[in-house]
């Protein structure tokens, strides 16, 4: 268990090589292999090693406008299948058999690099097999997005729609929903880490819930709160991980209950400037008769905003991503990443003299990475403002939700950051990876990445140093 | 676009617009090529203080010590002569865009000179309060600016207030980087901003 005063340092680990000649929007790490997919809008999605951090293949030939969002498919073996959405209103499907799938070596064999450059071309092509192209959206693909199962696919745009596609067969998609509920472009679409629940985040600055009722899809849940376009969401995964020690053994058993009750939250950041966690209101448990078939209101949902991440971007924050150890990092056109934990709350001398320690910790935090920086009064100032922000949030929160111990029992603190990740390009996206690295007696342990994807079509890899 | 929606437009003269004429223009003002090959730009920048001594010698003011940073008298040199969609007139002389709404504030002031990155703020002001070229227009400037600054720019294009009836949307419009990245790839808009910008200076080094 760390102590609260044990900060993680943010390092540039590697820069994958080469990059893209253009803008670079998004990078997938692979869910078990060491493998990135990168879109970008040179229409093409470049394949990385993350062992070897340099260029695989390339997927080109499928779209004939920029390449905007990938996702991997999850729970195959054997084989990867990538899902790539594009401008061209298209959504592609592609097919690879892995060459080794438990001991991937570096695909390439190391021979000299000029016979390696002219392998490439012929490579790839036995590699990526181009499989089938789905069309429906009127025009540009924002993101797609696999069900954790793997069965269904989500796909948004511009057109104001969400599709909800199914396997049905080898290479056979269905469609089996078209929802169109939203009143902007669909910037981003996420499934629930357990559930068939589909959140998607729009221009029209709501967020929308998603799930089959009775053979139909519909919309369970409309979060308002952003006060302009929702860029990304993402949700928790299934287990929580709140850092340092709570100080009440009680005060943790009940938000850790109140967690389980309401499942993994939901994070979304947007052109506000700012990131929240929202959180299912758990319905009572009303014995509920399996006849009943009244449809309206029986599966909606009650969620709320829990709390507000504190305010670092200054311009849109375009991806945030949460790790499986709890900790969110995000980032946007200020070209800064920063990373976030929750930690148990201590309230013992007074909520605001804590605050402070964490806020101090932070600031340490950006010194120890020997970031450049010009001023500390002036970050310092804007943290306060915004944790006062999130107290608010969090009082309001907290009277709505009629759940005292809850909001207040966590709260969430800056704990890495770093400036002009990409020089002085916007950075799109930011993604979490993991590597299984040896320590002293060879034994692999599991480390977490950063990967980011910036408008200098380049892909960095940050270690997280615990 | 075959109705014209401003059909008499208030012209200012060439000479009244505001300048400071820098010497060495006589480049022939043909587009760069390969303009929209990329959303990102490339290579025809500005000479930019902020960059490494490398670049520095292409500065066209030879004999200055200091290198002079970018101002907005020449943010308002690039956009003016962009010309109107309807109109063969330029954005300068339909006074869409006028110098004292061009701001460059630091993105960082907090950190003066340790981060390069600047805000670019223009307030255009369309001919007419419901003019639905408006978009276009501001696509144009944004393009244009994306295009000739280094990319430590943060170019904000905005309707400047109580001009447009519909402004909130045109700016959100014109805020959203993946909708101006994909409009940069609509054939059709393409050419509509490639003939807008065809009389803009090649700003090559």
């Amino acid at each position: 268990m760390p102590s609260s005063s044990s900060l993680p340092k943010l390092s540039l680990l590697s820069t994958l090589t080469p990059s893209s000649p253009s803008r670079a929007w998004l990078t997938a790490p692979h869910p078990t292999l060491p493998l990135l997919a990168t879109c970008s809008s040179d229409k093409s999605v470049r394949i990385y090693s993350l062992t070897s951090f340099t260029l695989l293949s390339t997927i080109t030939g499928g779209h004939k406008r920029s390449v905007r969002t990938c996702a991997w498919k999850p729970n195959l073996k054997g084989e990867s299948v990538l899902a790539t959405g594009s401008f061209d209103a298209s959504v592609g499907i592609w097919r690879r058999y892995d060459t080794d799938d438990l001991n991937p070596k570096p695909v390439i064999a190391p021979v000299d690099f000029d016979a390696r450059d002219e392998n490439i071309d012929e490579y790839d092509e036995d590699e990526w097999r181009f499989a089938i192209v789905l069309d429906g959206h009127e025009s540009e693909v924002k993101s797609v997005a696999w069900s954790t199962a793997g069965n269904l696919l989500a796909t948004c745009s511009r057109d104001k729609s969400v599709w909800i596609w199914e396997e049905v067969g080898d290479d056979d998609y269905e469609t089996i929903a078209v929802l169109q509920e939203h009143e902007g472009d669909v910037k981003c679409v996420a499934w629930h880490p357990e559930e068939e629940l589909l959140a998607s985040a729009s221009y029209d600055d709501d967020i929308r819930l998603w799930r089959e009722d009775i053979d139909d899809w519909g919309c369970v849940g409309v979060l308002r709160g952003h006060d302009s376009t929702v860029w990304c969401v993402q949700w928790e995964a299934l287990t929580p991980n709140i850092y340092g020690e709570a100080e009440k053994l009680d005060v943790k058993e009940k938000w850790m209950k109140r967690r389980e009750a309401s499942g993994p939250r939901l994070l979304s950041c947007s052109d506000d400037l700012s990131i929240r966690v929202w959180r299912r209101n758990p319905k009572e448990k009303v014995p509920q008769s399996r006849l009943s078939i009244i449809r309206s209101g029986s599966s909606e949902e009650d969620w709320i905003e829990e709390t507000r991440l504190p305010v670092v971007h200054s311009r849109p924050i375009y991806s945030v991503a949460w790790s499986k150890s709890g900790r969110i990092v995000s980032t946007g056109g200020d070209g800064s990443i920063v990373v976030y934990e929750e930690r148990w709350r201590h309230s013992g001398t007074g909520t605001e003299t804590t605050m402070l320690g964490a806020r101090r910790d932070t600031i340490d935090g950006v010194e120890n990475n020997g970031e450049p920086k010009a001023d500390e009064a002036e970050p310092m100032e804007d943290v306060t403002g915004v944790n006062e922000a999130a107290e608010d949030a969090n009082g309001r929160v907290a009277t709505s939700s009629e759940s005292g111990s809850g909001p207040h029992a966590t709260n969430w603190v800056v704990v890495a950051q770093i400036e002009g990740a990409h020089g002085v390009f916007e950075v799109n996206n930011v993604a979490w990876a993991s590597r299984k690295v040896p320590t002293g007696e060879g034994i692999l342990e599991q480390e977490d990445l950063i990967v980011t994807t910036g408008d200098d079509g380049v892909v960095k890899v940050w270690r997280l140093e615990i | 676009m075959s109705e014209v929606l401003n059909a008499n437009p208030t012209i200012r003269n060439a000479s009244d617009l505001p300048s400071r004429r820098r010497q060495g223009n006589g480049q022939s003002s043909k587009t760069p090529s390969g303009l929209f090959a990329t959303t990102v730009p490339s290579s025809a920048y500005i000479p930019d203080p902020f960059l490494p001594p490398s670049s520095d010698s292409d500065e066209s003011s030879g004999d200055d010590d200091s290198v002079e940073p970018i101002d907005e008298q020449e943010i308002y040199d690039l956009i003016s002569p962009i010309s109107d969609p309807e109109h063969p007139l330029t954005l300068g002389s339909l006074s869409v865009v006028n110098l004292p709404d061009i701001h460059l504030t630091p993105t960082f002031p907090e950190k003066g000179s340790a981060s390069p990155l600047t805000t670019l703020t223009v307030l255009i002001t369309p001919t007419i309060t419901h003019c639905s070229l408006a978009t276009v227009i501001g696509l144009g400037v944004r393009v244009r600016l994306e295009q000739a600054l280094p990319p430590r720019f943060r170019v904000d294009v905005r309707i400047k207030e109580g001009t447009h009836s519909t402004a909130e949307q045109v700016n959100r419009q014109l805020g959203d980087k993946e909708r101006v990245a994909a409009a940069l790839e609509n054939g059709t808009l393409l050419g509509v901003l490639r003939k807008m910008l065809e009389g803009c200076e090649n700003l090559e080094t």
